[in-house]
């Protein structure tokens, strides 16, 4: 047996843990009956249906050509999920504006084209832009600094 | 005459200062992040979601159907200027516009876009106007049966008229509804899939979803190709098209809207769908035939206008029967919950000034996009050539501080990078997010129906299939999908959709 379409087949497989995942989940909560149906049984039910389609989808990628999976560039969406982790953890301790250079100080690492002295600028533009717009304009209750 | 009577009604809604100014700001943002390439319109209807929160639900409803229609009219800019397109729907726009562009007509090419859009955006309002209302009141009267089956149907049908494979699709939109699940469950107050995490206990934020789906990893995407841009850097000129131009493509712009008035309502119509077969019937019916694709007039013209009709038809399953028919109109239903409106046919009866405002305001926000656009074209190409490593950033600021001021919850930015992980792997594995966001909305709505219809009928299954209505939804469900197994009708909708 040779897998002839790794994109589906690793999709299909990604599906099938999800739903047992789920399923597995589930079954802490009460299943009730279908006359009165408790919280466990409709994700049950879709859980069942979204694994028997991955499945399929697998078992499908034994027997149709398909695409192989594209490589996965590590830089850019490492990068990006720590500045945005990053984000809300210096938003939490030191403001808004910590959090804005943070996210694009971090996320511009994740282009190898980014400058240090436009990064600077664009720091200084994107803070002076969410303070005055969301902060002053629009009045959201964000704190600017880190809380005393 | 009723209709005209609620179309004055909504238009004095529509034309107080207050939601003029709205509609206005939201013509402007959406254009200008419409414009901004690599950034669709679910995504900058996202990110601008939160200028919409401190609004009354009216206002608020009114300055994001701007921001949609702004988006769309911005992403047929940039795909005549740069041949990227901003949105899929303006996919085929590129192949004639951006080649009028490279003859020199990029002008002609921008205006006709705007011309067409705005006579197929005052069509597609009457549209509206006179659709929603029957549709809304046969609504009203489905049971918990006939609205599970028709949720059904929706899904199915949003994913059979989508790209890429139907079961990968379909599982999305299971996955989706799983994730629509998380959180407390209204009957029993259990908290489902919390992991203990007292932050999860009113479910998944939506926003962090969309943005994960549509914002932060199209970012990504983009950061991994590094192709360069063709970027159109003569002068504009005028943008007014000759009279020639104009009689050449009137029966396209005609033509165009009323297809896209037409596949608009389509659940998983909307925009694509309708632009591009708008595209192919043009191609096919042109007289003569040969110049398409090497800079045809009609071929901006009819695409653009039934894209803007579809966008805007496509409000009538959303303001009626509270199904989002694309992942747009999911946003628009996560921003009227977030107001605490519940979709529904309810709405039109209950809050009148918001149905018939927000369909004034689409014709008055069609009218201002052919204001603002004729003159601020020069502005808008001035935009096109801001670099995208200083845009990205800018875009992952607005994202994570629109996920923010949703609920004020750092939890939810902490979400959202974990949902862009997902994210990342699903669009590796080609798996197309729309189903996904379309399944979280439905998802909650689908179980309570059918624990209604449940309920009623003591359990008894069958319902769905001895209740007329229900079972004809469910029934066409059926045959849209042993349509799509046909082999020979797959080969045809493939064909359709690679073109």
């Amino acid at each position: 047996m040779k897998i002839r379409s790794p994109k589906d087949f690793w999709a299909g497989l990604f599906f099938v843990t999800i739903a047992l995942g789920f399923i597995g989940l589930s079954y802490q909560y009460g299943m009730g009956n279908m006359h009165r149906m408790g919280p466990a049984l409709f994700p049950t039910l879709v859980g069942v249906l979204l694994a028997g389609l991955g499945l399929l989808i697998a078992l499908r990628a034994f027997a149709v050509d398909g695409q192989p999976v594209p490589p996965f560039h590590a830089r850019p969406i490492i990068i990006s999920l720590v500045a945005i982790s990053l984000f809300g953890l210096a938003l939490a301790h030191g403001g808004l504006i910590a959090a804005v250079a943070v996210l694009v100080i971090i996320s511009a690492a994740a282009s190898r084209e980014s400058k240090v002295l436009e990064t600077v600028a664009l720091i200084a533009a994107l803070i002076a832009f969410s303070v005055a717009v969301f902060v002053w304009l629009l009045g959201l209750p964000i704190p600017l600094w880190p809380e005393a | 005459m009723e209709t005209l009577g609620n179309l004055a009604f909504g238009l004095g809604v529509a034309l107080t200062w207050q939601n003029l100014i709205y509609c206005f700001v939201g013509c402007f943002l959406g254009t200008l992040v419409g414009v901004l390439p690599g950034i669709g319109p679910v995504a900058t209807v996202a990110m601008l979601l939160p200028f919409t929160f401190n609004l009354g639900p009216a206002p608020a409803l009114i300055m994001l159907a701007g921001i949609y229609y702004g988006a769309q009219y911005g992403g047929s800019t940039t795909a005549i200027l740069v041949n990227i397109p901003g949105e899929s729907s303006s996919v085929v726009t590129t192949l004639d516009g951006h080649q009028m562009a490279r003859n020199g007509r990029a002008g002609p090419a921008l205006g006709i876009a705007a011309i067409g859009s705005f006579i197929a955006g005052c069509i597609a309002t009457l549209v509206v106007a006179y659709f929603a209302p029957p549709l809304a009141e046969v609504a009203l009267k489905f049971g918990p049966a006939e609205y599970f089956s028709l949720m059904v149907f929706g899904l199915i049908a949003a994913v059979v008229l989508a790209r890429g494979s139907v079961l990968k699709a379909i599982a999305m939109v299971c996955f989706g509804i799983l994730l629509g699940l998380v959180g407390t469950d209204v009957n029993s107050g259990t908290i489902r899939f919390g992991f203990g995490a007292p932050e999860l206990t009113d479910g998944i934020g939506f926003v962090a979803l969309a943005m994960a789906f549509f914002g932060i990893t199209d970012v990504v995407a983009n950061l991994e190709h590094t192709d360069k841009a063709d970027v159109y850097r003569e002068r504009i000129g005028s943008v007014l098209p000759s009279l020639h131009d104009l009689r050449t493509c009137f029966w396209s712009i005609a033509r165009g809207t009323a297809l896209g008035s037409i596949l608009g309502i389509l659940p998983g119509g909307g925009a694509l769908l309708a632009s591009f077969a708008a595209y192919m019937f043009e191609k096919k019916i042109a007289k003569p035939p040969r110049s398409f694709g090497e800079g045809d007039i009609r071929g901006v013209a009819a695409p653009e206008s039934a894209n803007n009709a579809g966008a805007q038809t496509s409000f009538i399953p959303m303001l009626t029967l509270g199904i989002p028919s694309n992942p747009t109109m999911a946003l628009m239903i996560g921003a009227l919950m977030i107001q605490g409106i519940a979709p529904g046919p309810q709405v039109m009866t209950e809050r009148p000034e918001l149905f018939w405002g927000l369909v004034a305001s689409m014709w008055v926000g069609n009218l201002m996009l052919l204001v603002l656009n004729l003159p601020l074209i020069g502005l808008w190409v001035k935009l096109l050539a801001v670099p995208y490593r200083l845009l990205y950033p800018a875009i992952f600021v607005f994202c994570c501080i629109g996920v923010f001021t949703v609920d004020n919850k750092i939890f939810d930015i902490y979400v959202l990078a974990a949902l862009s992980a997902v994210a990342y792997v699903l669009l590796k594995l080609d798996c197309e997010p729309a189903p996904l966001i379309l399944g979280f909305i439905l998802g909650p709505m689908m179980e309570e129906q059918m624990r209604r219809a449940m309920m009623i009928n003591f359990g008894d299954v069958t319902i769905f299939l001895t209740r007329p209505l229900s079972a004809a939804f469910l029934i066409a469900a059926a045959i849209l999908m042993l349509l799509i197994a046909l082999p020979s009708l797959r080969a045809k909708r493939e064909v359709a959709l690679q073109e």
